[in-house]
């Protein structure tokens, strides 16, 4: 149903998106995962028909999206990022406008619109203004404005941003519910979220296309997270002796939060997260291992060695470590990508 | 060309659901009220008879006809588009099956037609002149189109302002700026020396010379062209700058 190839869009010099190629197929709810301004806005106004490319070819339920828009435009629900509506009008209203400018027929308006808010939960504030709506129905009036045409794929940008925790959950539940009957494709930040509702996903950083896969296999990527080990001793020592250790990828500090800067010297610890070489078969608890017998060799004192959390953050540092060299410089540009840029 | 109605509709409803509206045809309205009393008020009282009709002075020899437009339109226009490319409901619009020219199209026909409604009121004037005296019909239309057409030649400037820039404040400015250019321009034609290039030029330009003519009943297809230019060559420019910032 979206079929992307070679997608590059450049603002200037920046370049935005970079060589992104990827398919989403009939019925698929794909979650497109990726940090602030790693692309994912970019590559969704991309294929809702409101940038324009600057190369590659992206296509939507067959229609090219430069040389065919409208058709393309028509197979789509897309829901911005904040869902921007106009704050002077109703409810119903707004979707009735949006129904006639989508070209629903004059008969099928009402009750299309109808279903729309049945489907998005709104009816309840059919008649508020959208401006005194809160940000969880705002973002809900947006989502019945993506589905109040019945176009088979739906794009979502982002559709839990600033919801609070009960809100996200009955926006999930409702996409879920449509992944039974669209093609949906989702744009997020959260990790979480595409595990509860997505069969698949696409992870992108800094405009690359690194992963892709089922949501199954996410959960392995995140099974093999790094491990963090606290030593007490000079942390020069404790790196040096880390990458001496056969098998072993990225090491960076972890910064103790448990001892006070002006401790002893004897009684200073420091913190490492360390990860397994990509591809590397001597990694995995043999390499806790080895990296535990090091650090006692080299003289430090092992204080806790643990799983570190799998955060999205993790991932991308291991899904980025594999096509990178491993080194100092490739861990800080891995955990810079994630704070790094506006979402364009 | 099927987004037309609806957004056109639509825009109509922003503008009258808003108290700026009502502001400004009330501003409007006060202004031409009293420009009219005045000048009823000047001839009533006249002693010697005048070359000239009260809808000539209305309409022609005047400065407070550009005044008013030039008070009117800026707030008028300003919103169109930057106020959609700030709140970002322009994403919405433009991902829907419309064209950028439709977009335009329906956006300016709707502040266009606002303009009009506004001076729609001021047809009882003539009905007040009518019971005094006789009116000139034919010269009554030929100024009321050319407000319409001066006024749309403006609005259209105006719609091409705010397709500039996301900032409205901004598009006010360089709409007034325009116009006020436009005006000072035509008084050229007054300081330039006669027979040259420029002098030709600026009373071609020229709206004060064009509101003259037509108070006066004149029609001249040169002064159409002028304003059908003053029309359509923003509005293109318009369709283009949208086309732009979108597929830029």
């Amino acid at each position: 149903m979206i079929s992307v190839s070679h997608l590059v869009k450049r603002y200037g010099s920046r370049v935005a998106v970079n060589d992104v190629s990827f398919e989403v197929g009939r019925g698929d709810v794909v979650g497109f995962l990726g940090p602030n301004g790693a692309g994912k806005s970019t590559t969704l106004r991309i294929l809702a028909g409101f940038l324009g490319l600057t190369h590659g070819t992206v296509s939507i339920a067959g229609h090219d999206v430069t040389t065919d828009s409208f058709a393309a435009r028509q197979a789509i629900g897309y829901m911005p990022e904040t869902a921007p509506l106009y704050p002077e009008m109703r409810v119903a209203e707004y979707l009735a406008f949006r129904a006639e400018l989508k070209r629903v027929a004059r008969r099928d308006r009402v009750s299309w619109v109808g279903r729309a808010m049945e489907q998005a939960r709104v009816v309840d504030v059919a008649n508020h203004l959208i401006g005194t709506l809160s940000k969880g129905y705002r973002q809900r009036v947006g989502l019945a404005d993506a589905l109040v045409a019945r176009p088979p794929i739906l794009i979502l940008d982002e559709p839990t941003a600033g919801m609070d925790p009960n809100q996200i959950r009955d926006v999930r539940s409702v996409v879920k519910e449509l992944g039974e009957t669209h093609t949906v494709l989702l744009s997020t930040h959260i990790l979480s979220e595409v595990e509860a509702t997505c069969s698949r996903v696409i992870v992108i950083a800094k405009g690359k296309l690194v992963a892709e896969g089922d949501t199954k296999d996410l959960g392995r990527m995140r099974g093999t997270s790094a491990t963090l080990v606290t030593v007490r001793g000079r942390p020069e020592d404790a790196r040096a002796a880390l990458k001496g250790v056969v098998g072993m990828g990225q090491v960076r500090v972890q910064p103790d939060p448990r001892t006070p800067a002006s401790s002893a010297e004897e009684d200073r610890t420091c913190s490492f997260r360390f990860l397994a070489r990509a591809k590397d078969e001597a990694g995995g608890p043999a390499l806790v291992e080895r990296a535990v017998a090091a650090l006692v060799q080299a003289g430090l004192f092992v204080r806790e060695v643990r799983p570190a959390e799998g955060s999205l953050e993790d991932l991308f540092a291991e899904l980025t470590s594999g096509r990178r060299d491993e080194g100092d410089q490739a861990t800080a540009d891995a955990t810079a990508g994630g704070g790094e840029g506006a979402d364009a | 060309m099927r987004a037309f109605w609806p957004i056109y509709k639509r825009e109509l409803f922003a503008f009258f659901v808003t108290p700026l509206a009502w502001v400004l045809i009330t501003v409007f309205l006060i202004l031409q009220g009293l420009n009219f009393y005045w000048i009823i008020d000047t001839f009533a009282t006249r002693i010697q008879p005048s070359d000239q009709t009260p809808l000539q002075a209305f309409f022609g020899n005047t400065v407070l006809l550009y005044l008013v437009l030039f008070l009117l339109v800026p707030p008028m226009t300003m919103r169109l588009f930057a106020e959609e490319r700030k709140s970002g409901t322009i994403e919405a619009l433009m991902t829907a099956p419309v064209s950028s020219a439709a977009v335009v199209l329906a956006k300016y026909a709707a502040v266009v037609t606002t303009y009009l409604a506004m001076w729609l009121p001021t047809l009882l004037y003539l009905v007040v002149l009518h019971r005094a005296g006789d009116v000139d019909l034919e010269a009554a239309a030929a100024a009321y189109l050319g407000v319409g057409l001066v006024g749309a030649g403006y609005l259209s400037i105006g719609l091409l302002m705010s397709a500039a820039t996301d900032s409205q404040f901004l598009a006010l400015v360089v709409t007034a700026l325009a116009i006020l250019g436009l005006f000072v321009l035509g008084i050229g034609e007054f300081i330039a020396k006669d027979g040259t290039l420029l002098q030709a030029f600026c009373s071609h330009v020229s709206v004060w010379a064009q509101m003259n003519d037509f108070a006066s009943g004149i029609v001249d297809t040169r002064r159409l062209v002028f304003d059908a230019t003053l029309i359509v060559f923003p509005l293109f420019v318009a369709t283009r700058v949208v086309d732009a910032w979108r597929w830029g």
